[in-house]
């Protein structure tokens, strides 16, 4: 197996996988253009097969040389000292900081942003170890009220509202409180 | 050239409401570029509608200005943070990070204040006596297969820079190059790997997935250290350069001008290209290779003053042809269309005193850089201050608002939090962020010029190859990668 590592393996594996499905997807647009001879699938495809064939290169690199950093190689500084992962509750903890944010981003839609954002914050931070409730209070009060201040009341930015109940009803009461301040001021 | 500058700057500051709208600009760049999380794209995205209450000159200027400053500002973020402003400051991430974790964080901003300011300020000089040759020039010798020809000079150096190996650093560009093939293609406007959802037929938008290569993967990466324990808080500084620390890079400094000013006059490349370019040529010329990406404050000049200096020279393809270099030149076109105007040769005969209002402002603008970049740099550096625990909900909040609100999609922050995940993931593999980043901003460009390139030399390569420049650049670009395969068969890997 030379020096190759399990990670090297999946690396492989997942952009040879990367160039093969988005190859078989490029039938579905394989349609002439009259006025270009490469058609709409020449670029892509081009870059699938460099794609595979450095994939193979970075594979056959692994294999020989093992998977530490190039000498001379500019800006890689940062790659040299991952996080080895020990316990189930190590992965749990950074599945969740991965997670969560994307639980907030599909949740716009119907949450919305009022009624999301103070939730997600307050989640995040205690999924990012923070386990002093009044800190969590504070910040997350802190954090919103910054965010409002210069997005809704500053910049006047449209944000989602959501389209559920009640969440719909909150962003429609703060917009309303919006409108009446304005008219005040 | 003279008295067209005091007319621009009699006008300018002749007028309170311009002058307002001209600070407004100066410190909402800066401000914006030097938040995490926001860059001077969401400030002009929100700007925009507000544009059509302000005349032509006014609207274009304060973009003009938002350009200069938020293209420093960006450098605040990737020092401090590790997370560029906008993918222009990528490469001065690079040592910027590395500076700030040596306690260094202070000479790193202190450099790119005075390196971007000297490199917008040299750019704005050329750009004003020289616009209309520039421009002529522009037209008579580059086309289509230049540009392509550069976007694939710029991909070579992008390649070998910040991955771990050579493969790693192309396997990054590809991906960047496969992210932008989805959405219509540029030629029939074909709808390509769009998966059956309709909102990805528009594409994948830049700032969701700049915002989540650097901003949510670098949130996540810190977020991973602080749940095991192995979180540090940078270390705080506020020393500043030395003169004679930043005499001994004049080289470097005029390199870059130069590199940066030929990338952002040519059409669609713009700054990012430019930062690239400046600091792969300041790591060709040095003699010191191996301490680039460790913190040489080299690195910080080179890219900072590159960049800089693509703003002034992006400005003569927009206002000289109607061609954007980027997304911040691509809404001054939205702001001149606003107004029944459309940028190009007319605009110089028709309404010079707007070409020269914004030349004005741009060449006020990058001086204030210098003053006004000074006095808040020592108050930004105490962002390195605020708990990680304070920071990271910000500007995950912060990025999410600025993802959602340049096309108003939910999509839009999806799109973000997933390369935010994608972006940790590759990191930790040891794959180039910045490569990605690139690849994806350059990759219709690319594809857009090899196609009409073809069809301009009816697929005859010798025709292609008969251009000068072109060819230059090809050849430059093929010896890159050559040069970068050789050390990837030949060179023994790093000892840790």
């Amino acid at each position: 197996m030379g020096k190759l590592g399990r990670t090297d393996i999946f690396e492989a594996v997942f952009w040879l996988l990367i160039a093969i499905i988005f190859y078989a997807f490029s039938f579905n647009f394989n349609q002439p253009i009259e006025i270009y001879k490469f058609g709409a699938t020449g670029w892509p495809r081009v870059i699938l097969f460099l794609m595979a064939l450095v994939a193979l290169g970075n594979f056959y690199h692994a294999f020989s040389k093992g998977s530490k950093a190039q000498e001379g190689r500019v800006g890689a500084k940062e790659n040299d000292d991952p996080i080895e992962y020990t316990s189930a509750s190590q992965y749990f903890k950074t599945g969740m900081v991965l997670i969560l944010p994307l639980l907030y981003a599909v949740s716009l839609k119907p949450v919305g942003f009022y009624s999301g954002t103070p939730i997600f914050i307050a989640l995040i931070m205690i999924a990012w170890g923070e386990r002093r409730v009044r800190f969590i209070l504070t910040n997350t009060i802190l954090i919103y009220a910054i965010l409002i201040g210069l997005f809704m009341l500053v910049l006047n930015a449209p944000l989602p509202q959501g389209n559920m109940s009640p969440f719909y009803d909150i962003s429609a009461f703060m917009l309303k409180t919006k409108t009446q301040l304005d008219q005040m001021f | 050239m003279i008295e067209n500058f005091l007319v621009g700057t009699a006008t300018l500051f002749g007028d309170p409401f311009t002058i307002g709208i001209f600070i407004f600009g100066v410190l909402g760049g800066m401000l914006f570029g030097a938040i995490p999380g926001v860059s001077m794209l969401t400030l002009a995205a929100i700007l925009l509608p507000f544009t059509a209450d302000l005349s032509p000159a006014q609207g274009v200027m304060l973009f003009a200005v938002i350009y200069c400053t938020g293209t420093y500002g960006g450098a605040i973020t990737a020092i401090l943070f590790n997370i560029p402003g906008a993918p222009e400051n990528a490469p001065t991430a690079f040592d910027g990070y590395p500076m700030t974790q040596k306690g260094m964080a202070g000479k790193a901003v202190g450099a790119a204040v005075l390196c971007s300011a000297i490199g917008g300020v040299a750019s704005a000089l050329v750009m004003m006596s020289a616009t209309e040759p520039l421009a002529q020039w522009a037209i008579m010798n580059i086309g289509p297969p230049e540009i392509f020809a550069l976007v694939f000079f710029g991909l070579a150096v992008a390649s070998s820079v910040g991955g771990r190996t050579i493969w790693k650093g192309w396997l990054s560009v590809l991906l960047g190059l496969l992210i932008a093939t989805i959405g219509q293609d540029p030629v029939g406007g074909i709808n390509r790997f769009n998966f059956g959802y309709s909102d990805l037929a528009a594409g994948i938008a830049f700032v969701p997935a700049i915002l989540g290569f650097f901003a949510v993967s670098e949130i996540f990466i810190q977020a991973e250290k602080n749940v095991s324990g192995k979180y540090s808080a940078p270390k705080f500084n506020v020393d500043f350069p030395s003169f004679f620390e930043l005499w001994a890079h004049k080289i470097a400094v005029v390199r870059s001008i130069f590199v940066g000013f030929f990338c952002g006059i040519l059409p669609g490349i713009g700054a990012t290209l430019a930062a690239f370019m400046g600091y792969g040529e300041a790591v060709r010329w040095s003699k010191n290779k191996s301490e680039f990406g460790t913190g040489k404050l080299e690195g910080v000049i080179s890219s900072e003053t590159a960049n800089n200096a693509a703003t002034g020279a992006a400005m003569i393809p927009l206002l000289a042809l109607g061609l954007p270099g980027g997304a911040l030149t691509a809404m001054m076109v939205a702001v001149f269309q606003m107004h029944d105007l459309e940028p190009g040769p007319l605009v110089f005969y028709n309404s010079p005193e707007l070409i020269w209002i914004v030349f004005a402002a741009m060449f006020y603008a990058n001086l204030s850089i210098l003053f006004v970049g000074l006095i808040e740099t020592k108050t930004i550096l105490y962002l390195l201050k605020i708990p990680f625990q304070f920071l990271a909900p910000m500007i995950l909040m912060l990025a999410s608002i600025g993802a959602y609100i340049s096309r108003g999609l939910v999509l839009d922050v999806i799109v973000m939090f997933i390369a935010g995940i994608i972006g940790f993931l590759l990191r930790r593999s040891g794959y180039s962020i910045p490569g990605i980043v690139l690849g994806l901003i350059l990759g219709k460009i690319g594809e857009q010029n090899f196609a009409q390139g073809m069809q301009m030399v009816h697929y005859d390569l010798g025709t292609y190859f008969s251009r000068p420049i072109c060819t230059i650049l090809i050849v430059a670009g093929v010896l890159t990668l050559l040069k970068s395969l050789h050390s990837a068969f030949f060179q023994k890997p790093k000892v840790i």
